[in-house]
């Protein structure tokens, strides 16, 4: 249980071996590159650079998109958990040298995406056409021709279904109306199809008069169609399924050339992590800082290992190394490190803050309760031995996993020992699935409250109250842990008033009350525990609640040196009282998270059993059985997590933990698929 | 009324609880968990990796209903409507009533607050997916008292004789 000491590592060298430096740097991944603040050195803006890397990125990730949707990669169903593959510093090298001719591929690739794309949008333009021609197909002129040397002709639509004679007769009257009349305004209207949206029919009449008639025509609901090609539409419509044709070998063309960029997959791949270590380069490259033909890069490193990377860069570069004891000032990055039973708790940790500088890692005795209190929550033996053979057995099949996701695997698989453990103690196997199914399909009769197997402690279902008091007792202990590391964090600090002052006072006090309680005979009755303390240590408890009461409000509000105020803040110090009262309260989901798994997994196995014994029953039940308890666990698992976070962060942490260190984040490659490793 | 047993209205009290427990916790659940799906589904369509971290917070808000199931369940079997036939008074029906009225209205009121907390979360994972632990705190403390809630339904039903 540590916070690893780190050391200022700063490296100075020549500007043409930057790169190479860098690079190797980066592959290394062990140092945590800080800004350089001084005016004396020259820095690089890489912005521009990092944005055109990072269009690459983007252009490389469309591109592995389009080759997903038209050759899918295989892919198991746990592919998540597999983790990025290994690549030989070699075929790093190698891949960069083509790194030219994948970005070629790449853009190819998002081209023909989008000319396919453009191609289709063809195909249904000139299905719209066809569609449209379809009332005209019968006409064999075109729909707008030139006409003859005294004729005009063209094609139009009335928007409802109408004979002939009442068209030529409204035209009549209309032709009357505007006061045009005579043989030279005659037409011949042919009526081409007809259907009860609209009747399309096809006009010829004199060219001179050819518009005044056209006006007239429109007065009584004629309108030209929006597509009249001037060529015949039988024609036309084969024209355009021939290029309807065209394009779709175009598209088939396109794909198939796509689909043989699929084994480049891979290389597209690298080239995502290629410019993503790029864009990190670039930003490191920034905050290093330059001075004629040379540049200095600062950052930290774990103690431990300094001096023999120390000895490994300088051998194998023309660099100067300088390794210096963090300063009194500064507050190096965090970088923890616990045994193999804590560490997996570490990534619940960061999500709630890392250490702050000088303060203890609260990893290890986190992970004691951590445990303890989901175990205790689940409390299934069955469901905690579906976690813990899960989690083995992702663990023992991918090897390369990442490290995020092994340490959340290991965190279950102990979880998972914890749940098992605590429902032997409890009996819950899968509830009380034993029972059911030993009374339902094998005539076993079991005495009200008997079970074929009998928790090996007591059932919380039958003694809640029970129950609720261990709920109470753990809370009580872990938040005395809580206040037991903030006395180790002031003794540490070598504050040794602040120790008795912030926690010998409330221990005092806090814990006089308990036992006062305890040695009450009325809470006794209240809470049906078997024993009660005797009167002496009521009364010895009285006289810790007054010390500790008294020295909280002396010494509460110490930093005020007027009495006055001092007092008073002491007062609403001891105010805090409450806040313990409620931290313990909160425990009692314990006993709620534990009741309601035995619950519903009883409710499950009722209603499996409702069909009765016989062979129908029996698969009735094992469905049941298998969706409902899968359902209850994934449930149940989630809401033991986020309560456990709770506890431990609000209540456990409340207590002596504030956080707000930086995460040690070396410079490397955070690539997406593939680890680049070497040791220099 | 003369000879009207009220003592056959125990029953139907003791069913009425059961049945609003589920039926209000159960409602505040329905919604809760429909308002953080939205928000969920919003998150997924710009960044499809983020799916199994919204789903956690969409189903913050869905233990309300399940701890009104529990609630109904357990009354149910304590009044023999599931399981052995008991006989109960007008008194003991009102007082198992009184006891799922607290998981009845905490479930509903307390899903729907939580609901808004988890979307909130889930803006906040849209944004920055490694503060998750944080985002899920903030719904959990909400969840605290449906808990509260459950834990006083059950040692009162538990505690009826």
């Amino acid at each position: 249980m540590a916070v690893l000491p780190m050391q200022r590592i700063t490296i100075y060298g020549m500007k043409k071996n930057r790169k190479a430096i860098l690079e190797a740097l980066q592959r290394r991944g062990v140092v945590d590159v800080t800004e350089i603040e001084n005016d004396a050195f020259q820095k690089i803006d890489t912005s521009q650079s990092r944005a055109i890397f990072s269009k690459r990125i983007t252009a490389a990730e469309s591109a592995m998109e389009i080759l997903k949707s038209y050759a899918p990669e295989k892919s198991g169903m746990l592919s998540a958990f597999e983790g990025r593959k290994d690549l030989a510093v070699d075929s790093y090298y190698s891949y960069v040298d083509d790194s030219d001719k994948i970005m070629q591929a790449i853009n190819d690739v998002n081209n023909l995406s989008k000319a396919i794309s453009e191609h289709k949008a063809g195909i249904i333009r000139r299905e719209a056409q066809i569609e449209s021609l379809k009332p005209w197909l019968s006409l064999d002129v075109p729909m707008s021709g030139k006409g003859s040397k005294y004729t005009a002709s063209f094609a139009g639509v009335f928007s409802e279904d109408r004979t002939l004679e009442s068209i030529l007769a409204d035209y009549g009257n209309a032709l009357e109306k505007s006061g045009l009349s005579g043989d030279e305004y005659a037409v011949d209207i042919e009526t081409v199809s007809r259907s009860p949206e609209q009747t399309c029919v096809f006009v010829v009449c004199l060219k001179k008069n050819a518009d005044s008639i056209e006006e007239v025509l429109r007065s009584i609901g004629f309108a030209k169609p929006a597509f009249s090609p001037n060529t015949e539409a039988s024609v036309l419509k084969k024209t355009l399924e021939e290029e309807i044709k065209s394009e779709q070998a175009e598209i088939a063309a396109k794909e198939s050339k796509i689909v043989s960029y699929a084994q480049m997959r891979d290389k597209f791949k690298f080239t995502v992590d290629y410019y993503i270590m790029r864009v990190e380069k670039y930003e490191i490259l920034g905050r290093i800082g330059q001075l004629g033909r040379t540049f200095v890069l600062m950052g930290y490193i774990p103690k431990k290992i300094a001096s023999a990377f120390e000895a490994e860069i300088t051998h194998k570069y023309d660099v100067a190394v300088e390794i210096d004891e963090v300063g009194e000032e500064e507050t190096p990055p965090v970088l923890l490190s616990n045994n193999g039973f804590a560490q997996p708790v570490e990534t619940v940790l960061a999500t709630y803050a890392m250490p702050g500088k000088g303060e203890i890692d609260p990893t290890f005795v986190m992970s004691l309760f951590y445990y303890f209190l989901f175990g205790l929550m689940l409390s299934d033996a069955v469901y905690g031995l579906v976690m813990v053979l899960g989690c083995a057995f992702l663990l023992a099949k991918f090897k390369s996993m990442e490290p995020g996701m092994k340490k959340t695997m290991k965190m279950f698989l102990y979880c998972g020992i914890s749940t098992t453990f605590w429902g032997v103690m409890f009996g819950g196997y899968c509830g009380d699935a034993i029972d059911v199914a030993a009374t339902t399909f094998f005539g076993v009769t079991l005495p009200e409250g008997g079970h074929i197997i009998p928790p090996l402690w007591f059932e919380p279902v039958r003694e809640p109250m029970r129950m609720l008091m261990f709920a109470f007792l753990i809370g009580i202990i872990h938040i005395f842990a809580g206040l037991g590391m903030k006395f180790y964090q002031c003794v540490k600090d070598g504050k040794f008033l602040d120790a008795v002052f912030d926690v010998v006072f409330w221990y005092l006090l806090v814990g006089g009350g308990i036992v006062y309680l305890l040695a009450m005979p009325t809470f006794k009755d209240m809470t049906g525990l078997s024993f009660t303390l005797p009167a002496v240590f009521g009364k010895a408890a009285v006289i810790c609640v007054v010390i500790g009461a008294i020295g909280i409000v002396l010494t509460d509000g110490r930093s005020s040196k007027n009495w006055g105020v001092r007092l008073g803040k002491g007062l609403y110090g001891l105010y805090n009282v409450t806040g313990y009262l409620s931290d313990i309260l909160s425990y009692s989901r314990l006993l709620a998270l534990g009741l309601a798994t035995g619950v519903i997994a009883q409710v499950f196995n009722q209603m499996g059993a409702m069909a009765g014994s016989g062979v129908v029953g029996a698969i009735v039940f094992i469905l049941v059985f298998v969706v409902g308890h899968t359902l209850n666990l994934a449930i149940n698992a989630l809401g033991a997590y986020v309560h456990t976070n709770r506890l431990q962060f609000v209540e456990f942490f409340g207590k002596f933990y504030e956080g707000g260190g930086t995460e040690y984040k070396p410079f490397s490659g955070d690539t997406k698929f593939f680890k680049i490793k070497e040791d220099l | 009324m003369n000879g009207f047993d009220w003592n056959s209205l125990g029953i139907v009290f003791a069913l009425a609880g059961a049945a609003a427990a589920a039926l209000l916790a159960g409602i505040g659940s329905a919604i809760g968990v429909g308002m953080t799906g939205e928000a969920a589904a919003g998150v997924v369509t710009e960044d499809p990796q983020a799916f199994g971290k919204v789903l956690i917070m969409q189903l913050l808000p869905g233990t309300q209903g399940i701890y009104g199931l529990l609630i109904a369940f357990i009354t149910l079997t304590k009044i023999g409507i599931l399981g052995d036939a008991v006989s109960l008074s007008l008194e003991q029906g009102l007082l198992y009533f009184a006891a799922c009225l607290p998981m009845a209205f905490v479930g509903l009121w307390s899903a729907k607050c939580q609901a808004r907390a988890a979307v909130a979360g889930i803006s906040l994972i849209a944004k920055r997916q490694d503060q998750m632990g944080k985002a899920m705190i903030f719904a959990a403390m909400v969840e605290t008292y449906a808990i509260l809630a459950l834990l006083i339904s059950i040692l009162s039903i538990m505690g009826i004789k």
